[in-house]
């Protein structure tokens, strides 16, 4: 028997889901794992004891109803397994959170595509990697879980390129992009109990460009290191130049972490300086551009002074991601949003 | 072969009113967020808006596009217009 809920389209022998689907401007150009009905309930089992029409979110532009059964039919169609639902569905609750402002998101011009990154157990039951290649392919639960929830803002929150995505040259991160934090690597606490989730799980949203590499393979000074980070970090034609309020996700490799944790750094002392060190002279800004977007105190600055491009050291969000190696890389935000920390939960 | 089709049900919120009110002799007033166009669009849709209902066209302000409207602004509109359009991009 059928669910009782939701739509269903005759799939004809010889079509591929990816044909029919096509047709109806739905999903990503890649092909499609058909979502019949058995699949969907196979992977609501990833879901247990809730219910699969709640609504779990409303997402603009279009204002669809995420429900765990929609969520779970896109999870489906990107190759996911149902360990993997949870997460998609903590992603989708935490997108939907009023500081995260997922209609300008989904809407701009701009590139940005929202950053899932896993945290806690649920990294390891389920797979994810957050060590070597953790932003590249290769693995299933990455791969697929960042593609579910690209399909998600496509067919359910209408982010289809033209009338719900503006984005004037789109980015290889709208396709997915999703990472796990490298706990195991990492010298410091896991980023979810810092920013004060106490659960064995999280998922972190943080929507901003494709990571922009910063690369240090001679020092074992951490001011050394951050310098090349505050220097990916300060380039004009990111969006929080224009802005200088919005957030950064500062993505160390475990060799340049150990590098600042083995001279006593924290992460919070990481964040201080590279809000010290990013900074750029207010008159260059001011020059680069007419219509920025500061606080009344930026705007008061003198032209020789120097400002940060964020307006304070917590936007500076460091964590673990990563192999071997000394690569790190600087997420910048969209500029007017937020990123937010969910426990995982079904 | 059934399949699922992926996008669900968009969301209907209860109107709050059944139909707008007269407009005759309100006052529009524009938040024009300073992005490209947005000006030229906001005026043109007031200037439509007061032509085909008697309302007015009052005050013009600007606001940050990347942060929250300002206390200030929010105060002058309150006190002075009836409806504020607002909202668009570049």
């Amino acid at each position: 028997m059928l669910a009782d809920t939701g739509s269903f389209l005759d799939l004809p022998d010889g079509t591929t889901a990816q044909d029919l689907y096509e047709a109806r401007g739905w999903g990503d150009g890649l092909p499609l794992v058909a979502p019949t009905p058995e699949r969907v309930a196979e992977m609501l089992a990833g879901c247990p004891g809730t219910d699969p029409d709640e609504v779990v979110a409303v997402l603009p532009p279009r204002d669809g109803e995420a429900t765990r059964r929609i969520l779970a039919v896109n999870a489906v169609l990107a190759g996911c397994r149902p360990e993997h639902l949870p997460v998609l569905v903590t992603a989708v609750r935490a997108l939907a959170r009023p500081e995260v402002n997922l209609r300008g998101v989904n809407a701009t011009t701009h590139c940005v595509a929202p950053l899932l990154v896993v945290h806690g157990e649920v990294a390891d039951t389920a797979g994810y990697n957050g060590g070597l290649g953790a932003f590249g392919p290769g693995n299933r639960a990455n791969a697929s879980t960042g593609r579910a929830l690209r399909l998600v803002l496509m067919h359910v929150a209408g982010a289809v390129p033209g009338p719900g995505d503006a984005s004037t040259q789109g980015g290889p991160a709208k396709y997915g992009y999703c990472v796990a934090e490298n706990t195991a690597d990492s010298p410091w606490e896991d980023y979810a109990h810092r920013v004060g989730v106490d659960a064995p799980s999280a998922v972190t949203v943080h929507c901003g460009e494709a990571p922009h590499n910063a690369h240090d393979m001679e020092s074992d000074d951490p001011v050394r290191i951050l310098a090349k980070i505050a220097s990916a970090m300060t380039s004009t034609g990111q969006n929080n130049a224009a802005i200088s309020q919005g957030e950064y996700v500062v993505a160390l490799c475990p060799e340049h972490a150990a590098a600042c944790a083995d001279a006593g750094w924290s992460p919070d002392d990481v964040s201080r300086h590279l809000y010290e060190q990013a900074t750029m002279r207010v008159g260059d800004l001011r020059d680069a551009f007419a219509l920025r977007a500061w606080a009344p105190w930026q705007e008061e600055l003198a032209d020789d002074d120097r400002m940060s491009m964020t307006e304070r050291p917590e936007n500076i969000r460091v964590l673990v991601v990563g192999g071997p190696g000394k690569h790190s890389s600087v997420v910048p935000s969209w500029g007017m949003t937020r990123s937010v920390t969910l426990p995982v939960e079904p | 072969m059934l399949i699922h089709e992926p996008c669900g049900t968009v969301h209907t919120p209860p109107l709050a009113l059944a139909e707008p009110p007269p407009l005759v002799g309100a006052t529009i007033g524009v938040l024009d967020n300073t992005k490209p166009n947005a000006g030229v669009l906001l005026h043109r849709l007031a200037g439509r808006l007061a032509e085909r209902t008697g309302a007015v066209v009052g005050p013009v302000v600007t606001k940050n596009a990347a942060t929250p409207c300002e206390d200030q602004v929010l105060d002058r509109l309150g006190k002075e217009v009836r409806i504020v359009l607002t909202g668009s991009a570049d």
